[in-house]
């Protein structure tokens, strides 16, 4: 019987993006392009609103260009913003427990959206 | 509105010495009482946002762990309320029935245990779709999962509230098989095969020796699921997914009875669904972009959003998983019988192993775009949703379409219906946008719901899952021998709960401690 017990990540969202794009690469290529716990998080917490077929992108959408609507992008997301949305929820996004993304987990993040990702 | 909701009178130096209890088992980090922790257990799509408010939180990462919490509640009376990942949007999020509860949050408990030759996935309730999904992916395994239309939440939390998705793997609790079980006194216990120790039969063999009690913890209190094993659709060799365009919405009556002799032989295993205009557009528009006015959207409007979509009054999913030649075939037996109707624009959507997979649930890829309908009005959205189940007959569909459109124009609310065709039933899927930041619309939705509860029941029709603010009300309705099953349901909650600590009101079964409606 096999039994697998393993890490997963969420590349492979990117890996959709790309696709809407009209850009092929594939998912392997694609998972090693994650370059830092931040992103490994962001993959994990918030890809799925904030990547492809994502609510958030979606939501976002309707204010920004298809470009500054995936978070990656924006030109200015201060960490002191991204931590407070992350907590008190803003328009029809949901706020997050402590218990989904820790503090530690959300200054990740924060650094990631707010440094690295553009 | 509704007065403030039943609140249970837990004095605060005993829930002190609870929550200091908790944090002794699962460490002071994952015990949550602050005013901002306690806010991410709200309904966030709350019409009632007095309602409904959470005492604190714990956060256990273990089976362990959660058995240690329930005897700790029981030592103390401190009722609790269970969620996997509190992403229940639409039916009360992470929010219990009763304001007061503790929460018992398991979005840390995430293992994954597959067994990829039988196609069985183990797993616990933090687990979400995404996780799932990616895991599939990274380790190559040739399963689909069956996504709903919110995939963020818990596959485990899902498959217990009887969700729904789009493979012929779709209806969840059906593809349970075998449960690992706190029950409300600390106690565990396996279902099924996994009764015997370390049983290789676990979660292959759908029942056990004697009763299988995998049912009774679904939509229920008795218990908090840590582990649930999940039969997976193997990886299909095409795929074929048919739209129907249906013009009017008349249509629905005659598409439903084409379908339902077709659904009932087998020939189409998933369960095939009807959504309207407004479902299509709600998750990339909102409703300025179309209308800027109270009512009804006028006919001349509809047209327009049908014709820049290229959509029909109605869109109707039907889609064939597996063998080339047999989705072929199928699928051409399906497009013949519309074809003979005339008046149907059929889209085609053909998929074979190795190509991309397109990112939609139909092809169990999870997503969560279809969240976005929340902000149709505008400001702060949310939505509930009414869901009855009907009789498969287009006569009845169409008798309930015409009713519930007439309460939706009463109330004033976007009417935004869609039917799914079960095996032998019709489940009616009326989605109730509002804007949370309007009271009035709020307090019409509130209305509206129970107007329509109402005129369900005088059909003797009754739904299939609710929010937490209308458990009771759905629960009135089933009323047989006066409320016979209700009686049932309570006797098992008192016998094996008598402290009444898990999830009270939960689909309307309260303990006898905290009895319905006495706060």
């Amino acid at each position: 019987m096999r039994r697998f017990n393993g890490v997963f990540s969420r590349g492979a969202r990117k890996l959709i993006f790309v696709m809407a794009l009209g850009v092929s690469v594939n998912a392997v290529a694609d998972q090693e392009t994650v370059r830092s716990e931040g992103e490994a998080l962001f993959v994990e917490k918030c890809a799925m609103c904030h990547r492809a077929m994502g609510m958030g992108t979606w939501q976002l959408e309707q204010r920004y260009s298809k470009e500054q609507a995936w978070l990656e992008n924006r030109e200015s997301l201060p960490p002191a913003f991204v931590k407070h949305v992350v907590r008190n929820g803003l328009g029809i996004m949901f706020s997050i427990s402590r218990a989904e993304v820790s503090d530690s987990q959300l200054e990740l993040i924060a650094d990631y959206l707010g440094k690295e990702a553009q | 509105m509704q007065t403030p909701s039943n609140t249970a009178s837990i004095k605060p130096d005993v829930l002190a010495l609870a929550l200091a209890d908790f944090a002794s088992v699962v460490g002071a980090e994952w015990v949550l009482r602050t005013e901002q922790d306690k806010s991410h257990y709200q309904d966030f799509f709350a019409v009632h946002p007095e309602q409904h408010q959470p005492a604190a939180a714990v956060a256990p990462a273990t089976t362990e762990e959660v058995q240690e919490v329930v005897r700790i509640a029981n030592r103390h009376k401190i009722p609790l309320w269970t969620t996997g990942r509190g992403k229940n949007f639409g039916y009360g999020s992470a929010a219990p029935v009763m304001s007061g509860c503790v929460i018992l949050d398991l979005t840390r408990m995430k293992k994954i245990d597959f067994d990829a030759d039988s196609g069985i996935v183990v797993v616990e309730p933090g687990v979400s779709f995404y996780d799932l999904y990616d895991y599939i992916e990274n380790n190559n395994l040739p399963y689909w999962l069956s996504v709903p239309g919110n995939s963020w939440g818990s596959v485990l939390g899902n498959a217990l509230e009887r969700g729904v998705g789009y493979t012929p793997y779709g209806d969840h609790a059906e593809h349970i098989h075998g449960l690992e079980v706190v029950l409300p006194d600390g106690d565990l216990v396996r279902t099924g095969m996994g009764a015997m120790a370390d049983s290789p039969l676990w979660h292959l063999h759908p029942h056990g020796f004697g009763p299988n009690w995998d049912s009774m913890f679904v939509q229920s209190n008795l218990g908090v699921v840590t582990r649930m094993g999940l039969w997976l659709m193997p990886a299909p060799e095409s795929v074929i997914s048919l739209t129907m365009e249906l013009d009017q919405p008349e249509d629905l009556g005659w598409t439903i009875d084409t379908l339902a002799p077709l659904r009932r032989e087998g020939l189409i295993q998933q369960s095939p669904t009807i959504g309207n205009w407004l479902r299509a557009i709600a998750v990339k528009s909102v409703r300025s972009d179309w209308y800027d006015k109270p009512g009804p959207f006028p006919a001349e409007v509809v047209e327009r959003v049908k014709r820049e979509n290229n959509i029909g009054w109605w869109s109707a999913g039907i889609r064939f998983y597996g063998r080339e030649s047999v989705t072929r075939a199928s699928a051409d037996i399906v497009r013949k019988a519309f074809e003979k109707q005339g008046r149907t624009q059929v889209k085609e959507r053909a998929w074979l192993a190795g190509q991309p997979r397109p990112p939609v649930p139909s092809f169990g890829v999870p997503i969560t775009f279809a969240l976005k309908n929340a902000g149709w009005y505008g400001g702060r959205g949310g939505h509930v949703s009414f869901s009855p189940v009907l009789p498969q007959s287009g006569a009845a569909a169409l008798e309930q379409l015409k009713r519930t459109w007439r309460r939706y124009d009463e109330y004033g609310i976007d009417f935004h219906p869609g039917f799914n065709l079960g095996q032998r039933h019709l489940t009616n899927i009326n989605q109730i946008m509002f804007d949370r930041d309007d009271a009035d619309m709020c307090n019409r939705v509130d209305h509206l719901f129970k107007a329509l509860v109402a005129d369900a029941a005088e059909l003797r029709y009754g739904e299939y899952r609710a929010h937490i603010s209308y458990m009771d009300l759905i629960q009135d309705t089933f009323d047989f021998n006066d409320h016979a099953l209700r009686r049932l349901n309570e006797t098992v909650k008192n016998a094996m709960d008598p402290n009444g600590i898990l999830s009270p009101g939960k689909n309307g079964i309260w303990p006898a401690t905290f009895p319905r409606g006495t706060y």
